[in-house]
């Protein structure tokens, strides 16, 4: 049996001093492209950011592809509180070591380089996948087809951009990586239901273009429609994982969540 | 009239030639300021240990390469010492929140530590490197130091460069996005330690090429980069650092300033102008002139 894509085993992490989320579980297999809902300031992004090593873990494991991309846990050691031990340890992860095997995390928000123009960020974005064998990802002319708007604004600077076109030269440039696992972090934040739209049939295309994701969204009719799988986040762990078939509607969701009382 | 023509030109040359300097160090420190987000005290010791070592290598009375291998191997050795120095006094602190204050205190450390090793080694006696090149140049209104047009020649050549190698090459554009959002650069797998040390690799060559310029007009002593690292920034904070041209033309406008208020009201008043100056774009455009956008520190 092969390893599963990703795997997570009892991942804690937030902001020191502060624990965001603890002992998450998840399993995403190949070829699945699964979908995170959950109230906001919940850990969803913070776990994403942990398992692309943006931030380091404070215990657990992060598989991919059965490697295990963590160093062991230091951190239950660390006996002086103002010792800086950043000056003699090394990260317990790499986030250029994930994003070069593989694992490209679409961040939230979507000023990635304000100053830089559209075809210069594309440009670089193929850096991730240096040196990995089987890095041939989808090329330029993928890009155009995957989003047609961004072809005419080559030139221009991302911080000239909509919303909407911002975010789809993030994922672009996520998917110039060659991606084996692509995070996408609320892509459809303050975007116009008419972009929504537009982004999801875009979406789409990706996962039919074979590549597995990880989708964080608010809009779970959104998520629905693109993912293979459901986890429900609450409160720093994964309160329930739903195939597809099981997802309720809206309103049911939201009583999952949140208890009887809200609906 | 306040002064003829002739001093005018002449006064106004002085001040390119300050400006091209400024720009030279102001370009180095931005590099710096922008990438890492801290800024480095030692860029004035880096001036100077770039001159000496390069009054190590070209001076007859030391090793006596000759100009061009001397530059070369002072640029060289530079570029690796900045790599050194932030592997040795900022990294160490890069995880932690408080890098800022860390690295202010870092680097003036080792700004003083740098002082003191080269009296150290070379003695208190300032020393000068010569002209890089003798004789004038006959502009038919002006009579134009062959040095100065050399060194405005140089200082554009590199800026060029630095400018080629921001916009077009794959690194200069990764360090560049780096600068811009350092998360979204290692999520997008970009080698940002190795950016990092680049970056001041490439500032410290920079401020050893103006020690090297400057010792070859003025006289070389172990605190000789401190006046113009003041300079470079009130010229950093006057232009802001959107873009990499900014601090350019910032440069000129300072350099003009100290050209001409030295001439006018006095060596001795032009920091104080140019300190106002600075607090007055502080008060009224904090993000500098020629940019909309500013590093938080």
């Amino acid at each position: 049996m092969t390893a599963p894509l990703l795997e997570l085993r009892g991942l804690s992490g937030g902001y020191d001093p502060i624990q965001i989320f603890q002992n998450v579980d998840l399993v995403v297999e190949r070829g699945q492209t699964v979908g995170i809902f959950g109230p906001n300031g919940h850990g969803k992004t913070t776990l994403m950011k942990t398992i692309s090593g943006v931030l380091e873990p404070w215990s657990g494991d992060m598989i991919l592809e059965g490697v295990r991309m963590n160093r062991e846990a230091a951190r239950g050691s660390r006996r002086f509180r103002n010792f800086n031990y950043a000056a003699i340890t090394r990260r317990r992860m790499d986030p250029k070591a994930v994003a070069r095997a593989g694992l490209i995390h679409v961040p939230q928000g979507n000023l990635i380089f304000p100053e830089m123009t559209v075809a210069e960020v594309l440009s670089i974005a193929p850096l991730a996948a240096h040196g990995r064998p089987d890095s041939a990802g989808p090329g330029l002319a993928e890009i155009d087809l995957l989003f047609p708007r961004l072809g005419e604004r080559r030139a221009s600077k991302i911080r000239y951009l909509s919303g909407g076109e911002r975010q789809m030269v993030s994922i672009a440039a996520g998917l110039l990586a060659a991606p084996k696992l692509l995070i996408l972090d609320e892509p459809t934040l303050g975007l116009s239901p008419k972009l929504r739209l537009e982004l999801e049939h875009s979406i789409r295309k990706i996962k039919e273009m074979g590549v597995p994701m990880i989708i964080i969204d608010q809009d779970v009719g959104f998520l629905t429609r693109l993912i293979d799988r459901l986890h429900l986040f609450d409160h720093g762990r994964i309160a329930q994982s739903l195939e597809h078939a099981d997802i309720p509607g809206h309103d049911a969701l939201m009583a999952l969540l949140f208890g009887e009382a809200l609906t | 009239m306040i002064m003829s023509l002739d001093t005018f030109l002449s006064v106004a040359a002085g001040g390119l030639v300050l400006g091209a300097l400024y720009a030279l160090m102001a370009a180095g420190l931005a590099a710096i300021w922008t990438t890492l987000g801290i800024f480095n005290f030692a860029h004035g010791a880096f001036i100077a240990l770039g001159a000496y070592i390069g009054w190590q290598l070209v001076d007859a009375q030391a090793a006596g390469l000759g100009l061009v291998v001397g530059v070369a191997g002072a640029t060289a050795a530079m570029f690796v010492f900045g790599i050194l120095f932030h592997l040795a006094l900022v990294r160490p602190f890069e995880r932690r929140h408080d890098i800022v204050i860390a690295s202010v205190i870092t680097t003036l450390a080792g700004a003083a530590i740098i002082e003191n090793v080269i009296n150290l080694i070379w003695g208190p006696r300032s020393k000068q490197l010569g002209l890089i090149a003798e004789g004038q140049i006959d502009l038919g209104f002006l009579n134009f130091p062959l040095n100065d047009l050399v060194l405005i020649g140089c200082v554009i050549v590199i800026l060029a460069s630095l400018g080629w190698f921001l916009g077009r090459t794959r690194t200069g554009r990764s360090m560049r996005a780096v600068s811009q959002n350092r998360e979204a650069a290692e999520l997008m797998g970009l080698d940002v330690p190795r950016l990092y040390a680049l970056a001041f690799g490439i500032s410290a060559a920079m401020a050893g090429l103006a020690g090297i310029f400057i010792g070859g007009i003025r006289f070389m002593t172990p605190t000789m980069g401190t006046d113009p690292l003041m300079t470079a920034l009130i010229v950093v904070i006057f232009g802001g650092i959107a873009r990499f041209t900014s601090p350019i033309y910032a440069a000129l406008i300072v350099g003009m300033v100290e050209s001409f208020s030295n001439y006018f009201v006095g060596l001795y008043w032009t920091p104080a102008i140019l300190f106002v100056m600075m607090i007055a774009v502080l008060f009224f455009k904090p993000s500098g002139l020629f940019s909309h956008h500013q590093r938080t520190l």
